[in-house]
């Protein structure tokens, strides 16, 4: 990172339904690269923003099939073949009894991708981000709605960017500018 | 006849969920104040309790392991005592907590913003209490890794047609998904705390277990998916391990452990003792904190009805029990029903059906429903009831088995009394540090649920 | 049928109605035809459709006492439905006729000097006679009569503007009649079903019955949700989202059912124990392995795989037929609780399996109909009404 360079411009809205309308209209002037940050998760923000459903799901199932396939097939490889032990009477391949430890096996690994496939997805940890620049960033975390545009975004322009988020109500709109 | 029931409607308008007419920024000053600030003189004392509790557990455990299990007061036939009853318990209570943060948010129950975080902690710090007594009970602790299926030079596996190693399994997930589920519900929150943060090291240490959180809905999308997820691997959890753990008596042969409604009944049972340990904890930590406004009498309101709610089904099953007992024809069974009402251990199983069944029909009171010294002292009964629960199923069916020439009377010894005490302590001591540090609920949640969160809000109140 | 969207009634019902009569009618006849020819098919055939109707009934009931405790805002728009089958089950006690005339066929502690010669069974004689099965079964029908209809009438009393009082009444209904329900339902189960095998028991299973009703009433409701929309009814009230909602109870519930079917057979394998294991020898003997394998797939692992991702829930194409498999697997459950008591060396279907299933399902929808298009066909009066209408899933 160069010290002075811009890497995004950021503006403050006055609540939820102001965010929602701001996100609408970055999204129908075709911007991309840009998030609204709030400190709590907002309805209808997926659509205004133009976001599709997340994929976690689909990383979770098939995890979940095969941790389940394999802890059954596991149970049955040591008491069949790797320590073949006849314990009260039953038969060795008692696949009655196996359904619990595959169970919780199936659960605990699908929780630690759904954790983990999280972050992932959200690329974090990150702990150096352009929004960070700005003070009155902290607030997104209390009070405050934000919206962000990254530099990257192809119709990023400095002034026009900054110009077109007061015009749609954005408060207190600041250059990101890199200070480290 | 009109379909627009203008005028009903408004007399049916709930009262708010948050009371007080809170903000934002009001929400995040009261919750993240409480750690932020030097704590209460009230906290050093409990504080300063629990952890000399825990020092008895430390030189129980101690002494234990040197000695040997035969301290307690286990016996032949009795040869589950009280660190199954205790283990059962503690199992048992961590329960309500993800009911609470998991089942009640896929019943999209908005109630639960307030009590969920505190109750997801309680279930960890319970697991954890729990984990200790089998852990013990093995004897030989040192060799306790022979649970778990390692490859060895010795080329022997572990019976997985076992009970009992379920339980390794089913309580061993359940504390990591439990732990996970905790965290992803924290991360916002800290990120909270950390752009509070005033001194340099919160910053940092805040900062990392934040993760760099920056609260944009393209990360709120995966974000609140993840933790549905979580939520819906949860629920099944949940169900599992006390059902596990139920099966740990019932795929016996021994008369009052061996009956099939077991695993419904032991989870009806967690939930119940689980649910009046959130309520002691919520009460005192509402006093102590002021948190009236955001833990209102409404959300006490609803957890004394889910008290009464499992009660009654615990007392479901308990009548299933004897009515079968009977209408089974088998005399074991017959026997050790009567045996539990009027014989030797009478006066437990009058206990647990007095605070478990009885007390709690208190509850169909508004009054007692609504009256926070009396379902304090109630959710205390229930506490104590759903302990001897646990010890009336233990003991009882073991004391006094098919052969009456080995029948023995159980009796607790000085160890079997200082583990538990001391696994309480254990219990308070990892609360107070969760208070003292963390934010003991989801600010996140709780603005979520106040009108203002909904877009809606501003069409109307603009 | 005609819909009249603004009061919500329907009119013009009479086709359906002859249909179904006719079909009961019909039905009816052929079965009793049926009791000439092969007497204990007759009673045992019955007896499976019999209860097959009254679980689904029950399941019902369940559903509007619970939507009541949980004050339930999505299920509002489906409660008239719910409210018109639980009226059509207090009737369900005239067709307890043909069973009781049975008992002897069905009942193998019906015989006195059976009971009298077993050791065990002689223990349960004060349970097990015909006197007390028949004062308990009244029991059971006059109190499902009593809080069905009283949460009939007050929701209809509603339709005109409710009150608070009213609401209140609902609540104060629900708390004590849920209790009744759980133990009506519960010895239901155990006289009807269990008794079959006089020796054996099971303590989870007035659960497992009760569990199979309810979802048994989720997949007729869907379906019967899906018809009415085919015919244009209701089709702006029960929206995609309220089916979404129903397919997540299906889906929820399948996996109780199962964690209740799961539990008892974990449980009495391992003991193994053999006055419990008779239960399952039986319906493992000669082709009953099949039957048994259907429903572990079929009523378990086939709907929940189908119901896991959110756009099988929200595709009504696809749950109108998911929701018929599903009752269609109901009926396999109930058949296998009840016919291995007679076919102990394999399946066997008789025709008159089917007859009883319309004969039976005929009244019970000419019921359902007479009741259903008296009124409007949800409970516009509800206060939360409105809310109800326009309910979102996340």
């Amino acid at each position: 990172m160069k010290a002075g360079k811009v890497e995004g411009v950021i503006a403050e809205f006055e609540n939820p339904a102001a965010l929602i309308k701001a996100a609408e209209q970055l999204r129908d002037s075709g911007y991309k690269k840009f998030d609204c940050h709030s400190p709590f998760p907002i309805h209808g923000m997926d659509q205004a923003m133009g976001e599709k459903r997340s994929i976690l799901g689909w990383i979770v199932g098939p995890v979940a099939f095969i941790m389940v396939l394999a802890g059954f097939l596991f149970e049955g490889w040591t008491s069949t073949i790797a320590y073949p032990l006849v314990i009260s009477g039953k038969p060795l391949f008692s696949y009655q009894a196996y359904g619990a430890v595959a169970f919780a096996l199936m659960v605990l690994t699908s929780a630690l991708v759904s954790l983990v496939g999280m972050l992932a997805i959200n690329k974090l940890p990150r702990f150096h981000h352009p929004v960070f620049y700005s003070e009155r960033f902290n607030r997104a975390t209390d009070d405050g709605f934000f919206v962000s545009v990254e530099a990257q975004d192809e119709r990023f322009k400095e002034e026009d960017t900054a110009e077109f988020l007061k015009s749609i109500g954005g408060r207190e709109v600041e250059l990101l500018v890199a200070n480290d | 006849m009109s379909v627009e029931n203008t005028v009903a409607a408004d007399t049916f308008t709930e009262p708010p969920l948050i009371k007080g007419n809170q903000t934002f920024a009001s929400v995040t000053e009261i919750i993240s104040s409480i750690v932020e600030k030097k704590p209460k003189k009230a906290w050093f004392v409990l504080f300063g309790l629990a952890s000399s509790l825990v020092m008895i557990l430390l030189g129980s455990i101690g002494f234990l392991v040197w000695e040997g299990i035969g301290v307690w007061g286990v016996n032949n036939p009795v040869g589950w005592g009280w660190a199954i009853t205790n283990f059962v318990f503690w199992v048992g209570i961590g329960h309500a907590g993800t009911l609470i943060s998991a089942v009640l948010y896929i019943f999209r129950q908005k109630w639960r913003t307030s009590i969920n975080r505190f109750a997801e902690a309680m279930t960890i710090f319970a697991v954890i209490c729990a984990l200790i007594f089998p852990g013990v009970h093995v004897g030989r602790v040192w060799v306790a890794y022979y649970m778990f299926p390692i490859p060895n030079q010795m080329a022997i596996w572990p019976n997985f047609r076992s009970p009992l190693l379920w339980d390794i399994f089913a309580v061993g997930t359940y504390f990591s998904v439990s732990l996970m589920f905790w965290y992803t519900g924290l991360i916002p929150d800290l990120a909270t705390l950390r752009d509070r943060a005033k001194t340099v090291l919160r910053k940092r240490v805040l900062g990392l277990f934040s993760l760099g959180w920056r609260g944009g809905n393209k990360q709120w999308k995966h974000y609140e998916l993840a933790y549905l997820l979580l939520a819906g691997l949860s629920t099944p959890l949940v169900l599992s391990v006390h059902s596990v753990v139920s099966t740990d008596f019932a795929t016996s042969i021994i008369p009052g452990w061996h009956s099939t409604i077991f695993p419904p009944y032991f989870v009806a049972g967690a939930i119940f003792s689980g649910f009046a340990m959130v309520m002691t904890l919520a009460i005192i930590a509402r006093k102590i904190y002021n948190l009236e406004d955001i833990i209102t009498l409404k959300h006490l309101e609803r957890m004394n009805m889910v008290i009464m709610v499992t009660g009654m089904m615990v007392g479901y099953a308990y009548s299933m029990e004897f009515f079968i007992a009977w209408y089974s024809g088998n005399e074991y069974e017959t026997f050790t029903f009567l045996n539990r009402a009027f014989g030797p251990y009478a006066w437990a199983y009058w206990i647990m059906i007095s605070c478990n069944v009885l007390i709690p029909q208190l509850f169909w009171s508004k009054k007692i429903r609504t009256s926070i010294p009396l379902m304090f002292v109630i959710s205390i009964f229930v506490n104590i009831g759903m302990w001897f629960e646990r010890f009336v199923i233990t003991v009882t069916s073991l004391a006094n088995d098919f052969l009456p020439s080995s029948w023995d009377y159980f009796s607790p010894t000085f160890w079997d009394v200082s583990l538990l005490i001391g696994s309480f302590g254990l219990f308070f001591t990892l609360f107070l540090l969760f208070i003292r540090y963390l934010p003991m609920i989801s600010i996140t949640e709780i603005k979520g649920v106040l009108p203002q969160a909904d877009p809606h809000y501003y069409e109307n109140h603009a | 049928m005609n819909f009249d969207a603004t009061t919500y009634r329907v009119s013009d019902v009479k086709p359906v109605m002859t249909k179904a009569l006719g079909a009961g009618i019909l039905g009816l006849l052929l079965t009793f035809a049926g009791y000439f020819l092969k007497s204990d098919q007759f009673f045992f055939s019955y007896l499976v459709a019999y209860l097959f109707w009254v679980s689904l009934a029950l399941g019902a009931l369940f559903l509007v006492l619970l939507f009541h405790l949980t004050g339930t805002t999505w299920g509002i728009v489906l409660r008239r439905i719910l409210e018109t089958v639980i009226m059509v089950l207090p009737y369900l006690a005239i067709f307890f006729i043909p069973i009781l005339l049975g008992m002897h066929h069905l009942y193998h502690w019906s015989h006195a000097d059976v009971m009298a010669n077993d050791p065990i069974l002689s223990r349960k004689a004060g349970y097990l006679n015909i006197t007390f099965f028949t004062i308990r079964t009244l029991v059971y029908f006059a109190v499902w009569y009593y809080i069905a209809k009283k949460l009939y009438k007050t929701s209809l009393e509603m339709d005109n503007g409710a009150t608070p009082e009213q609401v209140k009444t609902l609540k104060k209904v629900s708390a004590p009649g849920m209790i009744l329900f759980a133990l009506t339902t519960t010895f239901a189960s155990f006289d009807w079903i269990m008794s079959l095998y006089p020796h054996w028991y099971s303590t989870i299973f007035g659960l497992y019955f009760f569990s199979g009703g309810l979802v048994g009433m989720l997949a007729f409701l869907t379906w019967f949700g899906l018809y009415l929309r085919k015919k244009g009814l209701l089709k702006d009230v029960i929206t995609v989202e309220h089916y979404h909602d129903l397919a997540k109870m299906i889906f929820g519930f399948i996996i109780f059912w199962g964690y209740m079917g799961f539990s008892q057979y974990l449980l009495i394998w391992y003991a193994n124990i053999p006055e419990e294991t008779v239960f399952y020898l039986a319906r493992w003997q000669g082709s009953w392995p099949v039957i048994t394998m259907t429903i572990v797939f079929g009523h378990f692992v086939i709907p929940f795989v189908a119901l896991l991702p959110r756009s099988a829930k929200r595709n009504l194409k696809f749950l109108s037929i998911l929701s018929l498999f599903v009752l269609i697997m109901h009926w396999i459950d109930i058949f296998w609780l009840v016919m291995p008591v007679l076919h102990k060396s394999g399946i066997r279907f008789c025709i008159l399996d089917l007859t009883s299933f319309f004969g039976i399902g005929g009244f019970f929808m000419w019921l359902f109909w007479k009741q259903f298009s008296k009124h409007p066909l949800t409970p516009v009066g509800d206060p939360r009404f409105k809310e109800s209408l326009n309910y979102k899933n996340l």
